[in-house]
């Protein structure tokens, strides 16, 4: 077999990407200037546990109207906002209780007392906002032209041009000609974006819009225009919901408060069972497996973490850690599947290299097929049951929302876990581990049949 | 145990009728003792006692559980600014407990925590936080889901018939999803999110079990055309059986592991996530080399015998 070959170097370069990735990613990369902490990468410690591990805030809202006013149908419409904005900015563990003869929403999401760069008392006060979209004549909040409830999808973009965030808006039909007819009476003055009682921004109409877009500038970060978008996005509340800052409640894991440290110990003990398990199986292969093994958790772990620029960090919770679960499951049947054929290629006769060769060629289609009905799975989930702000739901939305508009971030978190984790099985434990073995298999030392699973107990 | 050649249509009924005495087990519990909703899905009742210094909530989750006879969930929260402490008891169901009941708990705890400062706060009846729009919505995620994995298998197993493969693969899914709840009836586990999270998850390892085996099954149609549908699905089962051993001991030890290391914590609330896991992890290993390959067979036979009623002629292979 004089095909191109694997360089023996790449084992060796592989090995040392997963390592670097795994380290990093547990670790992270910060540095301490004075007090503050600069967090260049982020680690394992900065994953948002859920409730359900770590413990959280309890809040209890009361509608700012009078106790007559209020319906059962709009409380239980305002914990579905609530629910939309939590899951939005990635909260997706979270309690929300109606308690309909208090008129009382109680609101429980993770935060952790040790938690210093996040201010819980801010992001109740943000959740219980009415969220009041509105568009104005000149610059006071007088004369509303639009409402905020006819736009049907906003989301955060970057001006590349100018630099700078801003939000781009798109109204529904109705939305579309109310606007057309705002901006047709306006030309030449000001219409301006409100939300709530702040003034987002007021730019002059220069010619009409017809066509349902607007955008909202300002001096925003990507962060701001986010929020915005998915405040936006969520819908605005049927009433103010004012909280009493002073009955904000800290809460224990609902889990019990080992259980964070439990998950951890179980996780490590059963990394090691597994890789003991596999290498006393398969040798070579079965510690290439376990490499790949850890490059799948570490490459899991950042995507949680929001380690990679651009990406938020995301709530792990118990549902999520079973996400977690089933992909090193599969991402570990992945690499027991080749080394099966890989062994079978051996019974057949057939050399080292020819073995490894065929072993992961005909073992591929297995892996794939298995692989994507899972993507599938996962991608349905978290298109179903994930807030307005992904692509994912905004496809699976027609169809769906004839369904009810719930969402549920604990499936969602499930979903993510589960996508991310087969995503890296297909590079880390399909991919790079079919590299690392066909290098390796290129050593003198390792040039022995038997190290792969060959000649004895066939 | 892994050289060993296994009949599995053969052992198709045995196999199909120790998951029904399973059902039937599960059944008669549920009818029994009920099934165990969490307070997500049927509301509840929260009590809450301020308190002062340290209480183990384990055992106040005892006490309670002991004198009120009803499962509960105890967490303990502080004021954010004020840091005084409180217990909360949730209980799950409609039913609002009756004063005689809560006096008897407020004596129950004072008694047993005399130094704590124990007293009654407050009591809150809530709706279940998991909306009616969720089932509905499920449902219509299962079946969207089932339809493009349906269209997927039988796609890439055109060869083998895919449509009907993907078909029997549900009916294995479908006992999978009983097996684990009826587990969470018999040891009287809390049905909650988690639950369901732990539902899915055995639902993905049972279909992958499933379309390894069939992928087999399509590679051995190529290679003994000539064989038998039973001979073709035998053959594969056997070659696979290993794999799928393999692959489930792997994840039901880390499954074991966390029930390991909870019970040494005395951390039961997990419990109701991995016991159903593990169990559902053996059933999806079980259901997809004696359940959904062999019921293949027997579906398939069945249709090439209509085709050859049908057509009075034997079909020429």
């Amino acid at each position: 077999m004089k095909a191109k070959k694997t360089g023996k170097w790449v084992f060796f370069a592989v090995f040392a990407i997963i390592l670097a990735l795994t380290l990093t990613a547990f670790l992270g990369v910060d540095n301490y200037y004075g007090d503050t902490r600069n967090v260049y990468l982020k680690g394992a410690n900065d994953i948002r546990w859920g409730i359900d591990i770590r413990g959280g805030v309890e809040a209890v809202f009361t509608p700012d109207i009078k106790a007559d006013k209020i319906t059962a149908d709009d409380m239980s419409a305002a914990k579905s906002i609530i629910e939309t904005r939590l899951v939005g900015n990635n909260i997706t563990d979270y309690e929300v209780f109606v308690e309909n003869e208090k008129h009382q929403i109680i609101v429980r999401f993770p935060w952790s007392s040790d938690q210093t760069d996040y201010d819980p008392a801010a992001e109740v006060a943000k959740l219980g906002e009415t969220a009041v979209l509105s568009f104005c004549q000149g610059t006071a909040k007088s004369t509303v032209l639009v409402e905020g409830k006819y736009v049907e999808n906003a989301s955060a973009q970057y001006d590349a041009a100018q630099g700078g965030w801003y939000i781009a808006l798109k109204f529904d039909t109705t939305g579309t000609s109310k606007f057309a007819e705002a901006t047709r009476n306006n030309v030449g003055s000001t219409i301006s974006i409100w939300m709530d009682d702040a003034m987002l921004s007021a730019p002059t109409v220069n010619s009409v819009i017809a066509n349902g877009e607007a955008v909202i500038t300002g001096q925003f970060t990507a962060e701001e225009a986010n929020e915005l978008a998915n405040q936006i996005n969520a819908g605005s509340l049927p009433f103010g919901l004012t909280v009493d800052d002073s009955k904000m409640q800290i809460v224990s894991p609902t889990l019990g408060s080992d259980a964070l440290m439990v998950m951890v110990i179980a996780a490590a003990c059963a990394f090691v069972v597994i890789c003991l398990l596999m290498i006393i199986r398969y040798c070579l292969l079965g510690a290439v497996a376990a490499i790949a093994l850890l490059g799948q958790v570490g490459g899991m772990i950042a995507c949680i973490s929001g380690y990679f620029p651009g990406t938020e960090s995301f709530t792990l919770t118990i549902p999520g850690i079973a996400g977690i679960i089933l992909s090193i499951g599969v991402g570990v049947d992945a690499n027991i599947i080749a080394a099966e054929r890989i062994r079978e290629e051996f019974s057949k006769g057939k050399t080292i290299d020819g073995a490894i060769a065929s072993g992961y060629k005909n073992s591929l289609s297995a892996i794939i097929d298995g692989n994507m009905t899972i993507v599938i799975v996962s991608l349905i989930l978290m298109g179903s049951f994930g807030a307005e702000n992904n692509i994912l739901t905004t496809i699976l939305s027609p169809l769906m929302n004839l369904f009810g508009t719930t969402i549920t971030g604990s499936i969602y978190s499930f979903g993510y876990t589960l996508l991310v984790g087969t995503i890296f099985n297909l590079i880390i434990g399909v991919f790079a581990s079919r590299l690392m073995v066909k290098s390796i298999s290129r050593l003198k030392v390792f040039r022995k049949p038997a190290l792969y699973g060959g000649k004895k107990n066939v | 145990m892994f050289n060993k050649e296994i009949n599995f249509n053969k052992a198709f009924k045995p196999v199909l009728i120790g998951f029904a005495v399973f059902m039937a087990i599960g059944i008669i519990f549920s009818i029994i003792f009920g099934v165990n909703l969490s307070i997500d899905f049927k509301g509840g009742t929260r009590i809450s006692y301020s308190y002062s210094g340290d209480i183990k909530l384990s055992d106040v989750d005892a006490l309670t559980e002991k004198t009120i006879s009803e499962k509960v969930d105890v967490t303990e929260s502080a004021g954010l600014t004020s840091g005084s402490k409180k217990l909360v008891i949730t209980l799950a169901g409609n039913k609002a407990l009756s004063n005689e009941l809560q006096q008897k708990l407020d004596d129950a705890l004072v008694k047993a925590y005399p130094d704590n400062n124990i007293d009654f706060s407050e009591s809150n009846s809530v709706d279940g936080s998991v909306a009616g729009g969720f089932f509905a919505r499920a449902m219509a995620a299962v079946i969207l889901t089932g339809v493009l994995v349906l269209l997927y298998v039988g796609i890439r197993f055109r060869k083998i018939g895919g449509v009907s493969a993907a078909l029997t693969a549900f009916v294995a899914l479908f006992l999978d999803i009983f097996v684990a709840f009826f587990t969470a009836v018999i040891f009287r586990l809390q049905v909650d999110m988690t639950f369901l999270a732990v539902i899915l998850t055995i639902l993905g390892y049972s279909l992958n079990d499933t379309i390894v085996v069939y992928d087999r099954i399509r590679e051995n149609k190529g290679i003994y055309p000539d064989a038998t549908t039973a001979e073709l699905v035998n053959t594969s089962l056997n070659i696979v059986k290993i794999r799928t051993i393999l692959t489930t001991i792997t994840t039901f030890l880390a499954v074991v592991m966390i029930i390991v290391v909870a019970e040494v914590f005395g951390l039961t609330s997990l419990r109701s996530f991995a016991i159903p896991m593990a169990v559902g992890l053996i059933s999806g290993c079980i259901s997809s080399l004696f359940i959904s390959a062999p019921l293949w067979v027997i579906w398939k036979n069945n249709s090439d015998k209509k085709v050859k009623s049908g057509s009075k002629k034997a079909r020429s292979k």
